[in-house]
């Protein structure tokens, strides 16, 4: 009798811990605020954008419109290996400690590429086709497939919504392989939750089965009890 | 008959008590919820390893998830305790095949046993779906912050409310003792600062520190240069830190252990 009254309880409270979670899933996610881009992709080169830190909690929906096939790759560094990754660029390139915190990736990239090149101009005429190529690109992808968080199949429309595992630094980068200039149109929402869905809402369903088969029979003893006295 | 199962019928009439159905699954709904509203992961975005997961257990342990913590614990024993003395109940436990001291032990398992594992259970959950990799890589921190934001007020005040229930034996005035003691404490943190700012001494805060320590990790993570004093105020080391958070438990221990002393020796009803 104690023991199902025990067990009830604990049934009960993992029933109210589920429907929580329940509640955090059903939220809906809401859309803060929206930033775009619009910029021409040279032949077999890339282009890169820093679209802030993100966690579980903050999102965003991406959408990449182009005048023709092109392939776009999101990448997410968490903040440990970020600054990993920023030292190592500040030992190769001493210079670029303060300015160029946006471009670390194709910083990095383009050192592992090309070893024994000083610090390159990024925009500059001289070294712009070395620092923004293609080849650049899938040397450094290869090399670090690990931060790849979305890679969908080359075309000229896509669309998508993320939210990273963890807090992450992310990177939009669209690449262009064809012969011909490429008109890349990129917005990006912010979007906000209260929990990540897809890892809340197999423990709500967990928790809600294991506390309803906990809590029945207390409420069944609970009701002929009512019903006797 | 053993032990267990007086003890057993204690525990469960004390929970019955404590947590009438549905204050307990109330409870644990927005505890629940409540990790997910007030933990904030975008705010620490510019903060790594120990300081991250300091923060983010520092924030659940904030205003108001931890305030409503303490208000159900200083309930649970003031409550369950003083209205059990009230109303004679006790005179029905004490004739249970039990000593006294399990009696209080069953009381207060429930009291704040349940809650203290409720709380933790449901934030350390939630914060290992929201930020698995900073519970998985600090869980020492995470301990470590969880205790020290536990010791005071939470367990340093149900000892205090513990005491003052078994020698009032009146459950309302002990309550709002416990309470004007939380205000209050709350008063002297502030005031802590104040005369640490103006007079540039850390004395104020080391002193607070053992009471509250809590003061002592936050300044680990964050030395006081950092909100505005002199650089040099205070910087614990994390043995220090330790030594403090020791010294803190020393005294909960010391309440609870006169509350079980009086409980079991001097109690009269």
């Amino acid at each position: 009798m104690r023991w199902v009254t025990l067990l009830g309880r604990i049934g009960t409270v993992i029933l109210a811990i589920g429907l929580a979670l329940l509640v955090a899933w059903l939220i809906p996610s809401g859309s803060s605020s929206w930033s775009g881009v619009s910029q021409p992709v040279e032949p077999e080169q890339y282009m890169i954008s820093e679209l802030g830190v993100y966690s579980p909690q903050t999102a965003f929906r991406i959408s990449v419109e182009a005048s023709d096939n092109v392939r776009v790759y999101l990448l997410g560094l968490s903040l440990v290996e970020f600054d990993n990754w920023r030292t190592q660029v500040v030992e190769a390139y001493p210079d670029s400690a303060t300015i160029f915190h946006p471009y670390t990736v194709p910083l990095l990239f383009f050192h592992e590429a090309y070893p024994e090149q000083p610090f390159p101009d990024l925009f500059g005429p001289q070294t712009q086709n070395m620092v923004w190529n293609v080849t650049v690109l899938d040397k450094g992808l290869e090399t670090h497939p690990e931060i790849i968080l979305w890679d969908p199949p080359p075309s000229s429309s896509f669309s998508h919504e993320l939210f990273p595992a963890d807090v992450l630094h992310i990177w939009v980068i669209v690449a262009n392989p064809s012969d011909g200039t490429v008109a890349v149109d990129t917005k990006v929402w912010d979007l906000t939750t209260l929990a990540p869905k897809e890892r809340v809402i197999r423990p709500a369903i967990l928790f809600i089965s294991i506390g309803i088969a906990l809590a029945i029979p207390w409420l069944i003893l609970r009701k002929v009890k009512k019903s006797t006295f | 008959m053993g032990k267990g199962r007086p003890f057993l019928e204690i525990f469960t009439y004390a929970l019955d008590e404590d947590y009438r159905f549905p204050i307990l699954e109330i409870f644990a709904f927005f505890f629940a919820l409540g990790t997910f509203v007030f933990v904030d992961l975008g705010a620490y975005s510019g903060q790594t390893g120990e300081a991250l997961a300091y923060n983010l257990v520092s924030t659940l342990c904030g205003f108001p998830l931890l305030f409503i913590f303490v208000v159900l614990i200083l309930k649970n024993v003031a409550y369950g305790l003083g209205g059990d003395l009230e109303k004679g109940v006790m005179q029905t436990l004490f004739s249970y095949p039990l000593k006294r001291r399990y009696i209080l032990t069953a009381k207060l398992l429930s009291g704040l046993g349940i809650a203290l594992l409720l709380l933790l259970g449901i934030q350390i959950f939630g914060l290992f779906l929201l930020a698995p990799d900073v519970i998985l890589t600090y869980p020492s921190t995470v301990f470590l912050t969880y205790a020290a934001q536990l010791c005071s007020p939470a367990l340093l005040l149900a000892g205090l409310v513990l005491l003052l229930t078994l020698r009032l034996k009146r459950a309302g005035l002990a309550l709002v003792i416990g309470v004007v003691l939380l205000f209050a404490g709350l008063v002297v943190s502030g005031l802590v600062y104040s005369i640490a700012y103006g007079t540039g001494s850390d004395v104020a805060l080391k002193i607070w520190a053992v009471i509250n320590p809590n003061l002592a990790l936050q300044t680990y993570y964050y030395p006081m240069g950092a909100v505005g004093f002199a650089s040099e105020t205070w910087v614990p080391s994390f043995s220090e830190v330790l030594l403090y958070l020791g010294a803190g438990y020393l005294i909960v221990a010391a309440i609870f252990v006169v509350g079980y002393v009086y409980f079991e020796r001097r109690l009269e009803i």
